[in-house]
């Protein structure tokens, strides 16, 4: 099959082994570990966002001009790593690009967990979180309905279908997982296989189906990925507001999305791979490769569009523009924050550029890092920096996030690692009948058309 | 009419096809079980296939168009609320509304037609054999009258099936 | 008339940009900016009429007091030559609103009058609003502000008490517009000029604000909207605003209220 992929080697048995290992064969650490990060989020997090939603949204940091603070930048920063995971199955499926079979799972997974936080910091950022369900179109006495104009709706309709096709495109991968691993699991993980296979049994006519659903749901969710970061970037791009306002903002989103998407998943492997070396096995030098690859693209397109929003700000030449220039690259410590953006997000991926360096330590752990971190710090100079210089100077006003806040978005980020790490626990994390077609179908006398 | 059919479980692809071939010729049915999609092989030993899915997808996506627009605008005229100097019924946002669900109510009009197609959930048990899930292939010769049934396994047995159980159905 | 024109009518309205054909009022306060002295009575006047919550040093320190109107102070030149300008900012009803479009559970929508309310009830708190106002008029509810025993008794009954966790803004004082248009019904006759005063209109000790209706071609502001004077603020956003502003502007751009 393709190039790099030495695992001819293996069995089919060795593949079921594995993988039903990787979900019951790990230390009392794990747990631990995995309690540790639970028990952070619940403190971190659970325990300040009540006593937000109780005392008020005024705990925060946020001020009169200011009123999008790190809970939105926190929102675009997961929109945007949930944007890797579904584009590595949907496109790399669509192109039948083998190196897709080993990570995909693993991909989608994170997608799963960053929606979820995504939809949480929706609820985090409201003022009256218990009415969230008001932005649903559902029919009422009141007989009020959504406003179907405003960006705010195309984001619950966005997300919402993303998040939908999102968890029926990771379930329906693991159909015929959990039927296989159905007869290898005892106790719960059994019952829990059945009831979740439907009696999937893997006859011909269901794995053409199987197969002509999983064509039809990369069309779809393909589009989708652009439109849903899009339609993100337009809560911004749509106001008047100076460093908002900008047109170049879709195609700039989505392209910062996927690249950090993918430094995400290119970070979760190299976890992955460390907490079960076995995966080292099925996660070669190879994806490696190919991830640091396109790492690599998308930081130059990302470098180009941020080039392009300062140099359209600075060509329109209105005061506005101007102020919120010079504030955001000239006046400290919005400046050195920028500087670092620029290094990590421009500057450090270029070491892809040699081979060696994607498959180091350094090109595993310390730039995907780096890259999140420049990413994080993108949202945040876009988001509360342009509130800080808008129209009027009488109302400018500075920003700085409080315990609260930062709490919480530590916090959730425990969360989303520990809800990761139980979910490797109960669902295969590798595809098993993906990584068995990569290692061949068995022919006796026949060599494999 | 008591109908049997025999589930026989194969190492190697190549052999099942060929068993599968000389059922074919005889006029059984018959249903290859694998652990891995197999529609490269199966279509070019049998030709391809009808693709019936295509119909779910095509009936959701075409629906969610269609209420994406029936629900923005629908919705906009049962309560009348001007808003920022825009028209009551605007096109541009409801051509993103309904985007947006022609993609939701296409996936999930797939995966609804995934569940029709492929008779899911199965309530009553199957013939399956726990090697399938493995690294077996399984090939159900059904609709064998009673007698035959020594002759299939034969036949079975001569292209190198491994495990052959009887289903009684 | 036929049905076909019926519906072609219907349709018509509905492709309208803002709805309306015309408004029934289009209310609008001219500020004659050569009048204000910067005194901050209108200020006031909006705390009290408005159930306003005095937040205190400390919030006010983070920007987060919740003042419907404020006046903006603009400091020019060095002392001792040193030149200070004043404008009174608050919410200003734009016609073409951001902050309308922006709203996805309609808490805030353009009525008849030509304002632009804010449903309370409605309000989820998104701020996507208040991010959106290029005037920044719109206050929050940060915490659930209370008042100790006594003055509790100082709250205007025709306004709503807030509560935390959503967005308000200048409203004209539409309660003193209900009861002026009720009044108006009861005695049977159309609504005139002088019939509404908001209460930072009433509290103006100069005179500087004028408020009224922008349809009736005999009223104040209509008058004074005429006015070689006349600008509205960030009129370039194309937001279309209802606060009409005078002042006169001398060619070197110094204003001359001072000279």
């Amino acid at each position: 099959m393709a190039e790099g992929h030495q695992k001819s080697s293996m069995s089919y048995k060795d593949v079921n082994e594995d993988i039903y290992g990787i979900i019951t064969r790990s230390g009392i650490g794990y747990y631990i570990i995995c309690g540790l990060f639970g028990a952070g989020a619940a403190v971190l997090f659970i325990l300040p966002w009540a006593y937000q939603i109780y005392v008020g949204q005024g705990v925060s940091g946020l001020n009169v001009p200011v009123f999008w603070g790190i809970y939105l930048v926190n929102f675009v920063f997961w929109v945007g790593v949930a944007h890797a995971g579904t584009l590595i199955s949907a496109m790399l499926f669509i192109t039948q690009t083998p190196w897709r079979r080993a990570i995909s799972r693993g991909a989608e997974t994170m997608t799963f967990f960053a929606l979820m936080l995504v939809t949480l910091f929706i609820f985090i950022h409201m003022g009256r979180p218990w009415n969230f369900y008001w932005t649903f179109p559902y029919p009422t006495q009141r007989q009020l309905w959504t406003n179907f104009i405003s960006p705010l709706t195309f984001d619950v309709f966005a997300i919402g279908t993303y998040t939908t096709s999102s968890i029926v495109f990771l379930y329906f991968g693991l159909v015929p997982d959990l039927a296989a691993l159905s007869h290898t699991a005892s106790g719960w993980r059994k019952k829990l296989y059945e009831f979740l296979s439907f009696g999937w049994r893997g006859t011909d006519a269901q794995w053409y189906t199987q197969n002509k659903a999983c064509m039809f749901f990369s069309a779809f969710i393909m589009p989708l990925v652009v439109s849903v970061h899009s339609v993100v970037s337009w809560d911004f791009a749509l106001s008047l507001v100076p460093g908002y306002s900008k047109t170049v903002f879709a195609p700039y989103f989505v392209t910062g999305a996927l690249l950090s998407g993918f430094a995400g998943v290119l970070l979760m492997l190299s976890i992955m791979r460390e907490a079960y070396p076995v995966m080292k096995k099925y996660v070669t030098d190879y994806h490696y490769d190919r991830i640091g690859l396109f790492v690599l693209v998308l930081s130059l397109m990302w470098s180009y569009l941020t080039l392009m929003e300062v140099v359209t700000g600075l060509y329109a030449n209105t005061s506005q523009e101007i102020e919120h220039l010079k504030f955001k690259l000239a006046t400290p410590p919005y400046m050195q924050l920028f500087i670092l953006m620029i290094f990590c997000n421009t500057v450090l991926p270029l070491v892809y550029i040699v081979r060696k360096v994607r498959g180091s330590v350094f090109g595993r752990f310390v730039v995907p890092v780096l890259v999140l971190v420049g990413m994080w710090l993108e949202r945040y100079l876009i988001i509360p920096n342009s509130l800080s210089r808008k129209f009027l100077p009488w109302m400018w006003q500075d920003y700085a996030p409080t315990w609260v806040e930062i709490s919480i978005s530590l916090g959730t980020l425990m969360m989303f690692i520990s809800m990761f790490m139980m979910f490797v626990k109960v669902f295969p994390i590798i595809a098993l009948f993906e990584v068995k077609e990569d290692i061949g179908v068995p022919m006796k006398n026949r060599k494999h058309h | 009419m008591a109908t049997n059919s025999v589930l026989a479980v194969f190492d190697h692809v190549d052999t099942l096809l060929e068993a599968a071939h000389r059922c074919k010729a005889s006029g059984w049915g018959f249903q290859i079980i694998s652990p891995i999609p197999l529609g490269h092989e199966i279509e070019h030993e049998f030709g391809p296939r009808k693709n019936w899915l295509r119909w779910f997808t095509g009936f959701g996506a075409i629906n969610g168009f269609i209420f994406g627009w029936v629900v923005a605008f629908g919705l906009s005229v049962l309560y009348i609320l001007p808003r920022g100097g825009k028209p009551i019924l605007a096109a541009t946002p409801t051509l993103l509304v309904s985007y947006e669900t022609t993609i939701l109510f296409g996936v999930l009009w797939t995966l609804f037609g995934f569940f029709v197609l492929c008779r899911m959930p199965v309530i009553s048990k199957k013939p399956f054999h726990p090697r399938i899930a493995v690294d077996g292939f399984g090939l159900l010769v059904e609709g064998v009258r009673e007698d035959n049934i020594p002759l299939v396994e034969k036949i079975l047995k001569e292209h190198g099936a491994g495990e052959i159980e009887r289903i009684e159905s | 008339m036929s049905i076909f024109s019926k519906v072609k009518d219907r349709l018509e309205d509905l492709r309208r940009p803002g709805y309306f054909k015309k408004y029934d009022h289009k209310f609008t306060m001219v500020i004659d900016l050569d009048r204000c002295n910067g005194c901050g009575a209108c200020v006031s006047a909006c705390y009290a009429e408005n159930n306003l919550p005095v937040v205190g040093k400390e919030e006010c320190g983070k920007s987060r007091a919740l003042n419907w109107i404020r006046i903006e102070r603009y400091v020019e030149g060095e002392y001792p030559d040193v030149k200070v300008k004043f404008i009174p900012v608050m919410c200003q009803h734009c016609s073409k609103a951001p902050c309308e479009t922006a709203c996805p559970v309609y808490a805030t929508y353009h009525n008849q009058d030509g304002l632009n309310v804010q449903v309370y009830n409605r309000c989820v708190g998104t701020f996507t609003c208040a991010t959106y106002c290029p005037y920044d008029a719109r206050r929050f509810n940060w915490f659930t502000y209370k008042r100790e025993k006594p003055l509790d008794q100082q709250y205007n009954p025709d306004v709503t008490v807030r509560e935390m966790g959503i967005m308000e803004k200048g409203t004209f004082c539409i309660q003193r517009i209900r009861a002026a248009k009720d009044r108006a019904k009861d005695e049977k006759r159309a609504l005139k000029d002088g019939d509404v005063t908001p209460a930072c209109a009433q509290a103006c000790p100069t005179g500087a604000m004028v408020f009224g209706d922008l349809n009736d071609p005999e009223s104040r502001v209509s008058k004074l909207a005429k006015s070689p004077r006349r600008f509205r603020l960030l009129e370039e956003l194309n937001t279309d605003p209802s606060v009409i502003y005078l002042k006169r502007v001398m060619k070197d751009g110094r204003g001359t209220s001072e000279e």
